[in-house]
């Protein structure tokens, strides 16, 4: 036997306690390895090289306004832009209004898109068959897969914010390093199928020559519309991407909220076992220290003790999480906002040392007094 | 020559020196004097028992001689260590190694089998994992234990882990063994079981033993009976 084994022993000597704090812990350490997840993939995801040189021009006001089609040259004049693409949401139904069944449509120019969305990838053939058919479409290979599409079906979208519907045909699938559940279609069907909006489109996504450029040709950008009836509001796709999520509201006091009551309540759990676990081996303290273990020993075994319990939750609840967060990213319910994202390494490590953290901080009071106790008091404790 | 001096020429043959050691507790607002003024020797390889009614203050003096007790005034060496001046890691590593504590209750580990809880005092030494068990082997063995080192105090009778729990304080060799009651809770087989365990530890391995009873039997096994009354000790 080692001493650690005697902590392990120790731990686990009250069976059904020591199993439901762990669980306790595992769970409150799902959730916050979800929420360190989801605030990595909303706050501290970089995205790709080729995402961090991109910008996304909308209306000053807001995304509901548009702006004209012919703003896209006069961008493309800016220094420092490589390519201009204009986008439109269309917001579209498939087939019904389930969630599974959601997914983003964009009408756009397919002679640009992927000279923008670099890190996107399409098979040339399947691209130039696109460009050759108005009323085709490209989709993110992973969604055809989710639906069972094959190059050459057609896809029905009834209209909800247009009044008109989208008669599409596949005629490519592209990759991107994240899935993105997207259909590009031409946006001239957008022009032709309401004539309101021909001459405008939603936004323009923009490539600069490198991402040290991105801040300059936003101002620029910015400045050359200034003075128009329809302003500018040029931002990194990031800070864009970021603007929808806040739209959610306060998405990080909400994220940081859970975070503390998870580890507060934790915290919580973890000291009432171990309190309860400590005093009722009082008199087992006392005879492990009349047997010659000093102070810090005894400190050591039951902090041990706390750690490894809370640490093996952290573990249990990270693994959990990560399979969550895989099923999350996968479910129809969560719509775009958690497409692609999965728990990481570092996530996981976090977690665990969290909870260790916490196994600790529960333990120490305990354990001190414990370490601290009168031998003598202690043989005579009965309970 | 001080106390102190006269006392240190004579600690190659004594193993405990008390000298006018007193206990006084604080219970509330009363006083308890646990002990009076008692004055004890011990010699090496002897086997004390030390009888008196409850509360006579026979367990205090065991614990002051195991140094988890300390005296209100007084002198007391042990194997010639003053050991109240030692700090508190240094009288846990001493006791580690001069003194086995027998208890009343056995006081074993219930999630430990028996060979892990003679093991324990092992596991604060440099030994090897092998040297340890070849320790644990012994003592188990010297109590006729060998073939129950797997199982856990729950499956023993009282006297077998009474037997582990002599087995666990003489593991790391020490020099005094100090038993608090050890056939208090046991049957009379059982007791004498045990009683001549110990006698064959004083005998044959010549333990200096000190041990705390109130039945005569168990100390007609000592050599010497000393009697404790309200905390004082009584002439031989």
């Amino acid at each position: 036997m080692t001493l650690a084994r005697f902590v392990r022993k120790n731990a686990f000597r009250n069976k059904r306690r020591s199993i439901l704090t762990l669980l306790s812990i595992s769970f409150s350490l799902l959730l916050l390895t979800v929420m360190m997840t989801i605030w990595r993939a909303f706050y501290m995801s970089d995205g790709t090289s080729e995402s961090a040189e991109r910008l996304i021009i909308r209306h000053r006001v807001s995304l509901g306004q548009f702006l004209p089609i012919a703003y896209r040259e006069r961008i493309r004049s800016v220094p420092g832009v490589k390519n201009v693409v204009n986008q439109t949401w269309f917001g579209g139904q498939y087939k019904d209004d389930k969630p599974e069944n959601f997914f983003a449509q964009f009408g756009t120019d397919p002679n640009e898109i992927f000279d923008v969305q670099r890190d996107f990838h399409i098979p040339q053939d399947q691209l130039e068959a696109w460009k050759k058919d108005r009323a085709g479409c490209v989709v993110d290979a992973e969604l055809a897969k989710k639906h069972g599409w094959k190059i050459g079906d057609r896809l029905n979208i009834k209209g909800t914010i247009f009044p008109f519907d989208l008669e599409l045909t596949i005629r490519g699938m592209f990759t991107a390093a994240t899935p993105t559940e997207t259909v590009y279609f031409n946006n001239t069907y957008v022009d032709e199928g309401y004539p309101k909006m021909k001459g405008f489109v939603g936004f323009f996504g923009v490539l600069a020559d490198s991402p040290e450029s991105v801040p300059q040709v936003a101002k620029a950008i910015d400045a050359m519309f200034r003075n128009s009836d329809r302003p500018t509001k040029s931002e990194s796709e990031k800070a864009f991407n970021l603007d929808w999520i806040a739209m959610l509201g306060n998405v990080k006091g909400f994220i940081l909220s859970i975070c503390g009551a998870v580890v507060f309540a934790t915290l919580l759990v973890s000291a009432n076992t171990m309190a309860m676990s400590i005093r009722e081996r009082t008199r087992e303290v006392a005879l492990l220290k009349t047997l010659g273990f000093t102070r810090a020993t005894v400190l050591a075994l039951f902090m041990g003790e706390a750690v490894s319990l809370a640490a093996l939750g952290g573990l249990v609840g990270a693994l959990a999480g990560s399979v969550l967060v895989y099923g999350m990213a996968r479910s129809p319910q969560m719509g775009l906002f958690l497409t692609g994202v999965t728990i990481n390494a570092p996530t996981m490590l976090v977690a665990v040392l969290v909870a260790a953290t916490v196994g600790v901080v529960s333990s120490i009071v305990p354990a001190f007094n414990a370490s601290r106790g009168n031998i003598v008091e202690g043989l005579r404790h009965i309970g | 020559m001080s106390t102190a001096m006269a006392l240190n020429t004579a600690t190659e043959t004594k193993v405990v020196q008390a000298r006018n050691v007193s206990k006084v507790f604080q219970r509330d607002a009363f006083q308890v004097k646990a002990l009076d003024d008692v004055s004890l020797e011990i010699a090496t390889a002897e086997f004390l028992a030390l009888m008196g009614p409850s509360g006579s203050g026979k367990t205090t003096l065991l614990n002051m001689i195991a140094a988890i007790d300390r005296p209100s005034s007084g002198e007391l060496l042990v194997l010639g260590q003053n050991v109240f001046r030692l700090s508190d890691g240094q009288s846990a590593r001493w006791r580690n190694q001069h003194i086995g504590y027998v208890f009343q209750t056995f006081n074993l580990i219930p999630v430990l089998t028996a060979f892990e809880n003679v093991e324990l005092p092992l596991l604060l030494t440099k030994l090897s994992a092998r040297e340890r068990r070849d320790h644990v082997m012994t003592a188990l063995k010297l109590v006729g234990l060998e073939e129950r080192v797997h199982h856990l105090p729950k499956q023993l009778s009282g006297g077998q882990e009474q037997r582990v729990a002599i087995a666990r304080a003489i593991v790391s060799d020490p020099t005094v063994l100090l038993a608090d009651e050890p056939t208090g809770d046991l049957d009379g087989r059982s007791a004498t079981e045990i009683l001549e365990i110990l006698k064959r530890l004083n005998q044959d391995y010549h333990k200096t033993i000190v041990m705390v009873t109130h039945d005569p039997h168990a100390a007609s096994y000592a050599h010497l009976t000393r009697h404790l009354e309200k905390g004082m000790l009584l002439p031989a």
